[in-house]
């Protein structure tokens, strides 16, 4: 039961039946080698997803890919044993129909999750709406990301649903705009108005020198000439600045003689209205 | 005004008054600058309060890691020179408490107007405070309460003209030196493109006799990855 290999002296010495040391030799290369390989890109991985998800999640994708490396080079070295893998797949597949109808979603959810890691539309921290719900990313993790909303509820959302859903990261550029539209009587200084509301965003420390304010009559409206104001903050602080500007600049439209217009509408008469005086609910016919 | 002092202590001057007086639990700070007052109860039983300006990155929140110094007049610089000019920036003072060879910050505050401003576009750039200064061949007069001065040496190291509107700084790397009369820096801006400028702190200061600044950055054991800013989005 000896043989020479290529030349090599080695002997095939039979260990247990046909299974020889070469035998051995090979299946120990194949578990050598898938061991090195899943070590290799385990630790790249770590590396490359330690920034972007949790140690937790990182830990479980990891040995998801470890164990699955492992796994193939067992089903390579099986036909050494004289076990037939072909079986096994028969079997597998079905198995693998059966449990791929069930966890469906779950691997849709778990890949959307890896591409979300990849391509980072948002991070832990950030404020962003996702299908409409909007509040702080609290986790990105492999089948869901959660969201704690404004009001302090605790959504999570699917990966599927976010990785093919709009995503809107409110901060993820660090200048955002705001814009108001104020209306004023036509009898008002719009210059005027402007280069007090010109100023009042100087005076602010949170609105942004460059871009610069852009403030400007915008339309000639039916009650009021509307003032457009486009000013820029910090992404950080754009929700504070937008609550504590308007405002300003109301008082100080109205400290300066400029007001705020409301819908008013002059109605004439065709013929000149005759005028009747009242007295003291005399002539009113419900006073009896 | 800036300096160590031994508490129990009382310090008014410029519409800032300071005061740690001592109470039944150690000693109470109070000051009021601007109309804002902040109170703090300190418990200690002895200790000194240094008094010194501070990079100006805490007011009114702490939002900006670089200065953008905005330059009054426009600067044209010949190729291959280097060339020195005097620009003001603005100063933030810090009150730091100093017992048992620790320090820790027990307020900020800043006599001049706070302003932010971007620094490139919003999605790439970078917010910044933001300060207009004078250009001066020499040192300016200025209050070293409201206003510090920063030489520059601006090192034109390209083959062409090169217009300079403004210089942004990593704030976190600020060397800042101070007496009773002038709050100093040093700089150099490398320009390296006719749109790109490297721009760095020297730790010397601008005249002899002058006190280090405690750096905010040091007593909250922040690292500082760079020590310069690179000037990307045009001069």
């Amino acid at each position: 039961m000896s043989e020479v290999i290529d030349g090599d002296m080695i002997p095939d010495i039979a260990i247990y039946g046909e299974f020889g040391v070469l035998d051995l030799l090979r299946v120990l290369l194949i578990l050598v080698v898938a061991i090195i390989i899943a070590k290799g890109i385990s630790v790249n991985l770590r590396r490359v997803l330690k920034d972007r998800m949790s140690k937790d999640h990182v830990e479980i994708i990891n040995k998801v890919i470890y164990w699955g490396i492992l796994t193939i080079a067992f089903l390579l070295v099986l036909p050494v044993f004289g076990v037939n893998p072909s079986g096994l797949l028969v079997a597998g597949g079905v198995a693998g129909i059966v449990l791929g109808i069930a966890s469906q979603s779950v691997v849709s959810n778990l890949m959307a999750g890896l591409f979300l890691v990849i391509e980072r539309p948002m991070k832990i921290g950030q404020t962003v709406n996702i299908a409409g719900t909007a509040g702080v990313v609290e986790d990105i993790r492999i089948l869901s990301t959660t969201i704690r909303t404004f009001e302090g509820l605790y959504v999570r959302i699917p990966n599927e649903k976010v990785f093919t859903t709009d995503i809107t990261n409110y901060v993820e550029h660090v200048a955002r705009r705001l814009e108001y539209r104020v209306g004023i009587r036509y009898s008002d200084d719009a210059d005027k108005a402007i280069a007090i509301i010109h100023r009042l965003c100087e005076e602010h420390p949170l609105t942004l020198k460059n871009p610069t304010p852009d403030i400007f009559v915008d339309n000639l409206g039916d009650n009021a000439v509307e003032i457009m104001v486009r000013i820029w903050s910090p992404s950080k602080e754009w929700y504070g600045v937008k609550k504590e500007l308007l405002w300003k600049i109301k008082t100080a439209l109205e400290g300066q003689g400029i007001e705020i217009a409301f819908p008013q509408r002059t109605v004439w008469f065709a013929n000149e209205l005759q005028k009747r005086e009242m007295r003291d609910g005399a002539d009113d016919p419900g006073m009896h | 005004m800036f300096g160590q002092y031994t508490i129990p202590v009382e310090i008014a001057a410029e519409g800032v008054s300071l005061a740690i007086e001592r109470d039944d639990k150690g000693f109470r700070y109070r000051s009021t600058c601007n109309g804002v007052t902040v109170e703090k109860e300190i418990l200690t039983r002895t200790g000194t309060v240094l008094i010194n300006p501070v990079e100006p990155l805490h007011l009114p929140k702490e939002l900006a890691k670089a200065l953008l110094i905005e330059l009054d007049k426009t600067l044209v610089v010949e190729p291959a020179t280097t060339k020195t000019v005097f620009l003001t920036f603005p100063i933030e003072i810090g009150v730091f408490i100093t017992a048992n060879e620790t320090v820790e910050v027990l307020d900020i505050f800043s006599l001049r107007p706070q302003k932010f401003t971007l620094y490139g576009d919003p999605r790439t750039g970078v917010i910044c405070k933001y300060w207009r200064s004078t250009v001066s061949a020499t040192v300016p007069a200025v209050n070293p309460r409201r206003e510090g001065v920063v030489q520059l040496r601006i090192n034109n190291s390209t083959s062409d003209w090169v217009t300079v509107t403004r210089a942004v700084f990593n704030a976190y790397t600020m060397k800042i030196y101070y007496n009773e009369r002038l709050v100093s820096m040093r700089a150099t801006m490398k320009i390296l493109l006719r749109n790109l400028a490297e721009t760095t702190f020297t730790d010397e200061p601008l005249e002899r006799g002058m006190t280090k600044s405690l750096e905010l950055y040091t007593v909250r054991k922040l690292q500082v990855p760079l020590t310069k800013f690179i000037m990307e989005a045009g001069l």
